[in-house]
């Protein structure tokens, strides 16, 4: 009750203020989702990707 | 007892209303207008009975040898009138019922609807975002687009005063490697005066080495080096000259050949074209 009170009174009550955090928060869900979905594939394909084995072929220069 | 035998004497009267075959009572030679002998002495004979109901609410007419009784007045019906309704055991109440208990509090519940309709909003407005981003990356040049859109010169192998000419974006690249006396000249000269006018300091880098696109800007051909009135490029199909700065001096070309972007990398050792 107490947070959702808040959260009306802090964002939903004025759309210009609920617009503004929609995006603002569609941006950062967007680069944490990217974030999080490379993480996710990295880890799943741990061992085999390039930047793993790279260090097994590459020599230095 | 007496009184009761006169009275029970029978005297026939003849009927004073006679039915015709249409049902319509029949009673010509009727007075409707005759008063009761004791009424005379009380009321004005053409005052309203008081014994019979007023004119307005009913009375009996003739109309013509018809006799015509109408009743005008709808009495209230005797009975005390009381609503019925489709079955019996229906009670109808008097007040709306109370629905308290099955409503929710829209404090409570509006933030979590606002929530969700923001939530909505978010996830909606990044997945646009994203579709659009993607479709903007499908016009950017491909991998192996960028690899070749870069050549790199050694400048070392070039001596002064000579020309290299190399393929860039299948287009061929002038460089030249500028002599003292060069420079000196192209510097010198007024360049405001010219076709196109451009100073040698904004078309090279470094004054020594000299960077153009070997196109010329008349109709494409590639101009020859080291050839020319001026020292510089000329172009053999319509007899264009460049000066040693690449400026058009004389000729048809409208403008100076053009200064790719370029750079000087790894201490000036080695030319990056693009």
């Amino acid at each position: 009750m107490g947070i959702g009170n808040a959260l009306y009174h802090g964002i939903f009550k004025r759309n210009s203020v609920f617009v503004t955090t929609v995006f603002v928060g569609a941006f950062t869900f967007g680069i944490g989702f990217d974030t999080g979905v490379t993480k996710f594939y990295d880890h799943w394909n741990k061992g085999k990707q390039w930047k793993d084995i790279r260090h097994k072929y590459a020599t230095e220069e | 007892m007496a009184s009761f035998q006169v009275l029970k004497k029978a005297v026939s009267l003849g009927p004073t209303v006679r039915t015709l075959s249409s049902g319509v009572p029949h009673a010509p030679l009727l007075n409707l207008a005759v008063r009761a002998p004791h009424d005379h002495a009380h009321f004005d004979p053409q005052a309203p009975r008081s014994d019979v109901s007023p004119r307005w609410a009913s009375g009996t007419t003739k109309l013509g040898s018809e006799l015509v009784s109408r009743t005008f007045v709808s009495s209230s019906p005797s009975v005390h009138f009381q609503q019925r309704t489709m079955h019996t055991s229906a009670v109808v109440k008097s007040e709306t019922p109370d629905w308290s208990t099955y409503r929710t509090n829209p404090e409570n519940t509006r933030a979590l609807s606002y929530f969700m309709v923001g939530s909505m909003g978010i996830i909606s407005a990044s997945a646009a975002k994203s579709t659009v981003s993607e479709f903007l990356q499908t016009m950017a040049a491909s991998a192996d687009v960028l690899a070749l859109a870069k050549v790199e010169v050694e400048l070392a192998a070039i001596p002064e005063g000579k020309n290299v000419i190399i393929k860039w974006r299948g287009k061929p690249v002038f460089i030249r490697h500028r002599t003292q006396g060069e420079i000196q000249e192209a510097r010198s000269y007024d360049w405001k005066s010219l076709r196109d006018p451009e100073s040698d300091d904004v078309r090279v880098k470094k004054p020594e080495w000299l960077v153009m696109l070997g196109v010329c800007t008349h109709l494409g051909c590639v101009p020859i080096g080291e050839a020319g009135d001026y020292g510089g490029w000329f172009c053999p199909c319509h007899g264009s000259h460049y000066d040693i700065s690449g400026r058009i001096r004389k000729g048809p070309a409208p403008l100076n050949l053009e200064v790719p972007q370029y750079e000087f990398s790894e201490g000036d050792e080695k030319l990056v074209i693009g």
